[in-house]
């Protein structure tokens, strides 16, 4: 039997043979050696460690993963259905590879660029690395090794983009044991303001690894609507860290919906660096059958006057298992901080788990910070209610259920993202009716 | 329309209905009073098909049907309708896919078609108005920081809306001020019909100066011990329920 170290060999071997995108560049050679040297050190996380006390990846690292996909395309037609916006600009990955036929990035907005990683990586060397710290989690030294594609997005100052950009991940599934691994870069210059989604999604039901690592950098003022949408095979492994820097008077959306794979674990951590600094952090999983979801959060108030909401709501069913544990961190000088970090939970069986662990260390004495969790199930006063006007269990059940989770949505400013999440998440949930 | 014979109900094996017989005819109003904990909520709860009670001896029979074999749902599908007390909020359901939703379970049992978007909100306005109730209310969730009085309002609105046969009015009037007790019982006025039968559940004799009854029922201890006409609730009014208790103690009649 294999030990969780034993996978460095086969992804050293891969980093050695592979021709990995910007072998020619001398810096990123360097830093996928220290990457590599790190991952050697440190491996897969284990469940030792505290952030992975729930989560276990032994699974994974048992597991012979392939790193070069089939030749494989889906039609045009293909592409809109899976897509959550039809008006966006797209930017589309299959089975990992840059698709440049269905993306949709003609008549960009002056200011705004968009760029696969695999050909913009020499205009990134001063973003790589900047928000994730490979020292620390074995994984991001795992992607900084091997990330191969991705997308970077830059905008300039005073430019407002009002089209969104879909980031449309597909796994077709016609690569058994397919091992991705993207490095998204999002970089919003002095009051300018963007809408991005990453959609992640599996067509079939094969054995998959998406490992991706988004960093995103907010100058003064600038705004960024984040979301993303996990919808991957039941097979899949998906492991994501979304890290981001704000400077003073920026604001960042995040939010962040899990519904699919076999495994998700997403990693979403904001350092609030300049007075004003606002995030708004939310996210919603819904979890069946033997599905398990892990949110680690992190908010660091650095500075006074910033302040923060998060929000995440989960509904697990059957034998699923979620992990919310959402660190807030009021630095010593962050004075003024405003805190507000909330998690609930809606349990549909009884054979389903949910550990949450809010986590706030405040190190500064003039500040306001809450923080609760709850969990429960699906209110009978309010089911009788519903049947008692007519609706059958089921569709009272489902109505509830959908009631409790879609709330997480309200704070999305868009009317079109939010209605197409909104179908989304009708679509996924559990019970059956209308 | 509605028969309950010889009616026995506990909750946990405490008995809370205790031999209840009633019989409403189609086009009646009938108003049981009586003291807290006199079984009241628990008659209403039973007819609207609540989970959790007991049902030890004695039957409800709806329209020649046993009533306590269908779930809630299809009693409601076909025509019995509770006006909850305590409405409930639903935060995230807006009042008018509740509506909405509950028409066309109401229609789809009577082998309807859903009515269209247009057709609806000009069958909901209309409904609205007999309510007094703005159209803003359609648009938020189900009760959602509603006042007592726009609770109590919006159940009567979707009694207007779902015309049903039978209505069990549970302490509508409670937390209700005169004037919006007037907008109530107007509506429910105006939801009186020979087809339709109104059984209203309430303490206080109040209610009934809006809506007349045909026949008044005096509940305690989980008896119906006296029933008259209207006359019967002013003397409970005036002389307080002990009087039913002093009088009538263990003898129903």
């Amino acid at each position: 039997m294999k030990q969780l170290t034993d996978l460095v060999t086969p992804f050293a071997t891969i980093a050695a043979d592979k021709q990995l995108a910007g072998d020619d560049l001398a810096w990123l050679k360097k830093l996928r050696l220290q990457a590599l040297d790190q991952f050697n050190r440190a491996g897969l996380p284990a469940k030792k460690q505290e952030d992975w006390k729930y989560t276990s990846l032994w699974a994974l690292s048992q597991q012979d993963f392939i790193h070069q996909a089939n030749p494989s395309d889906i039609s045009a037609a293909q592409c809109d259905q899976v897509a959550l916006l039809q008006d966006s600009y797209r930017v589309v990955i299959i089975d990992g590879v840059y698709s440049a036929e269905h993306s949709q990035l003609t008549g960009l907005q002056t200011g705004l660029t968009i760029s696969p990683l695999s050909s913009g990586l020499d205009q990134v060397q001063s973003y790589i690395g900047q928000q994730v710290d490979i020292e620390k989690a074995g994984l991001n030294a795992l992607n900084t090794l091997l990330m191969n594609e991705g997308v970077v997005i830059t905008v300039d100052s005073d430019t407002q983009v009002l089209t969104p950009i879909e980031i449309l991940v597909i796994n077709t599934g016609s690569t058994n044991n397919l091992a991705i691994h993207l490095r998204n870069i999002i970089v919003l210059a002095d009051h300018s303001q963007l809408t991005v989604i990453e959609h992640y999604i599996g067509l079939a039901e094969s054995t998959s690894f998406t490992n991706v690592v988004s960093e995103v950098v907010l100058k003064e003022n600038a705004e960024l609507n984040h979301y993303k949408l996990q919808q991957e095979s039941s097979n899949a492994t998906h492991i994501a860290t979304l890290a981001a820097k704000q400077a003073a008077n920026s604001l960042w959306r995040s939010s962040n919906i899990s519904l699919g794979a076999k495994l998700a674990r997403n990693d979403v951590h904001t350092q609030l660096l300049g007075e004003q600094a606002h995030v708004v952090m939310d996210g919603l999983y819904l979890a069946d059958s033997e599905q398990h979801v892990d949110f680690h959060t992190r908010i660091d108030h650095a500075v006074p006057n910033t302040s923060s909401e998060e929000l995440f709501k989960g509904v697990l069913n059957d034998n699923s298992h979620a992990v919310f544990n959402g660190k807030v961190i009021v630095h010593k000088h962050a004075q003024k901080t405003d805190a507000n970090q909330q998690n609930h939970n809606l349990l549909l069986s009884r054979g389903c788990e949910i550990d949450s662990k809010p986590e706030m260390e405040i190190y500064a004495d003039d500040v306001k910070c809450a923080h609760g969790s709850t969990v429960g199930q699906i209110n009978e006063d309010q089911l009788f209610f519903l049947r008692a006007r007519g609706l059958d269990e089921a569709s009272a059940r489902n109505l509830l259920t959908h009631a409790f989770a879609v709330d997480v949505l309200d704070r999305i400013p868009a009317e079109q993202i939010r209605n197409a999440f909104s179908k989304v998440i009708e679509q996924h949930l559990p019970h059956g009716g209308s | 329309m509605l028969e309950i014979k010889n009616l026995h109900a506990s909750i946990d094996g405490k008995e809370i209905l205790r031999g209840i017989n009633l019989t409403v005819n189609a086009g009646e109003v009938h108003a049981i009073m009586g003291p807290n904990g006199s079984g009241k909520s628990t008659l209403s709860n039973i007819i609207a098909g609540r989970d959790g009670y007991d049902i030890t001896q004695g039957e409800v029979i709806y329209k020649g049907d046993n009533l306590l074999d269908m779930p809630a749902e299809v009693r409601a599908q076909r025509g019995v309708f509770l006006a909850f007390q305590y409405p409930v909020e639903i935060p995230g359901v807006s009042n008018i896919y509740l509506l909405k939703a509950a028409l066309n379970a109401v229609r789809k049992y009577q082998g309807l078609d859903d009515l269209d978007a247009i057709d609806f909100l000009t069958l909901v306005r209309s409904k609205l108005e007999l309510v007094q109730m703005d159209e803003q209310f359609l648009h938020r969730g189900v009760n959602e920081g509603f006042s007592g009085g726009e609770k109590k309002r919006n159940e009567i609105l979707q009694m207007a809306l779902l015309e049903p046969s039978l209505a069990i009015l549970d302490e509508t009037d409670s937390g209700l001020d005169i004037d919006a007790l007037k907008v109530v019982s107007e509506g429910v006025n105006a939801l009186r019909s020979p087809e339709r039968s109104i059984v209203m559940i309430t303490h206080y004799q109040r209610l009934l100066d809006y809506i007349v009854p045909d026949y008044v029922h005096v509940l305690s201890n989980g008896q119906i011990v006296k029933s008259g006409d209207k006359e019967l609730a002013k003397e409970l009014e005036a002389k307080g329920y002990s009087w039913i208790h002093d009088t009538a103690e263990g003898q129903p009649i």
